[in-house]
């Protein structure tokens, strides 16, 4: 397992991670106790929502919230670059003209041989 | 329209002609013009103000810094995605991992998700749970699983195709009946001898 290579949708597993055994200077341990206290304070802030006894509604996570707004809302942040066209030209309307010639040549050509009577019509499902 | 209001005895009144009444009101004293006439000009006052929500892409060092404190983390490790145009704005570029990675024994806030409350979420969120895409390390390398599953796919293949071109099948013949083809069973007539039919040889 020593040889062990990552690839995009498979990551390097934490006991292999060279940073767990060599990288601890102290600025990096600071900087995981100021990871943890935010995450501590946040911990808190949802504790006393979740166990407030006069809480009705739900408890809304702002996080969330962000995210939701960020996914429904990207053309206020849209520019039309080089790539954006690129790719909106070729998702958009490529396939729109691409298929329709697709489909009909293929469909002219098959009428073309019912009405030549060279169309022939096999029962097996391979070909 | 004010009678509704200080009406005493149990009358009901039509909640949506008073919106539609109000609606036409505003907008004929709204300075907007066509569409922007038509639809709000306000957010209800419930849900986050603008200032929580996301924006665009922060370019002075002061907007990163809020920015990340906007989004619960730390400025050093906020980085936002690149800036060309393709609709991510301030969001943070969270590493891709998959909430199948996360400690299962840690004591989530949502379990299920394998996150804590407030914590941000990474653009692809509703990819990464566990019921679909998953980044953990895999047991065997990841080109060994690649040359295993397409090669016992394209081995497949090209035996079917080896099938289809050369069939092979036990031998078959047209079946043979007795009494001369059946002669007397299909309808000949009983006087008249049929043609001797012979269906092996010795």
């Amino acid at each position: 397992m020593a040889d062990y290579r990552e690839a995009p949708l498979a990551t390097r597993p934490k006991t292999l991670d060279p940073n767990e055994y060599f990288n601890l200077s102290p600025e990096q341990r600071r900087a995981e106790e100021a990871r943890g206290a935010v995450r501590a304070n946040l911990k808190r802030q949802y504790q006393l929502q979740l166990n407030n006894p006069h809480r009705k509604e739900l408890i809304e996570d702002p996080a969330l919230t962000r995210w939701v707004y960020a996914r429904a809302n990207p053309y206020a942040h849209f520019r039309p670059t080089n790539k954006t066209s690129l790719l909106g030209a070729m998702f958009g309307v490529v396939p729109l003209f691409a298929l329709y010639y697709i489909f009909k040549t293929d469909r002219d050509r098959k009428e073309e041989q019912i009405k030549a009577g060279t169309l022939e019509r096999k029962f097996s499902l391979s070909s | 329209m004010r009678t509704s209001e200080y009406v005493k005895q149990q009358q009901p009144v039509n909640m949506a002609g008073v919106g539609f009444r109000r609606w036409a009101q505003a907008l004929s004293k709204g300075k907007g013009s066509g569409i922007s006439a038509l639809l709000s000009g306000c957010r209800a006052a419930s849900g986050l103000s603008k200032d929580s929500l996301p924006g665009p892409y922060p370019k002075t060092p002061e907007e990163r810094a809020a920015a990340a404190k906007k989004y619960n983390m730390r400025v050093e490790d906020y980085e936002p995605y690149p800036d060309n145009g393709e609709g991510f704005g301030d969001y943070p570029k969270l590493p891709e991992r998959s909430q199948q990675e996360r400690d299962p024994w840690y004591q989530w806030d949502h379990p299920d998700l394998r996150r804590n409350w407030g914590e941000p979420m990474h653009w692809d969120f509703d990819m990464y749970i566990r019921n679909r895409v998953d980044t953990s390390p895999s047991p065997v390398p990841w080109s060994t699983m690649c040359k295993q599953l397409f090669g016992f796919i394209g081995f497949m293949l090209f035996m079917f195709y080896v099938g289809e071109k050369f069939p092979a099948y036990q031998p078959v013949a047209p079946k043979q009946y007795p009494f001369n083809d059946l002669h007397l069973e299909k309808g000949g007539d009983p006087e008249k001898q049929a043609e001797e039919v012979k269906h092996y040889e010795i």
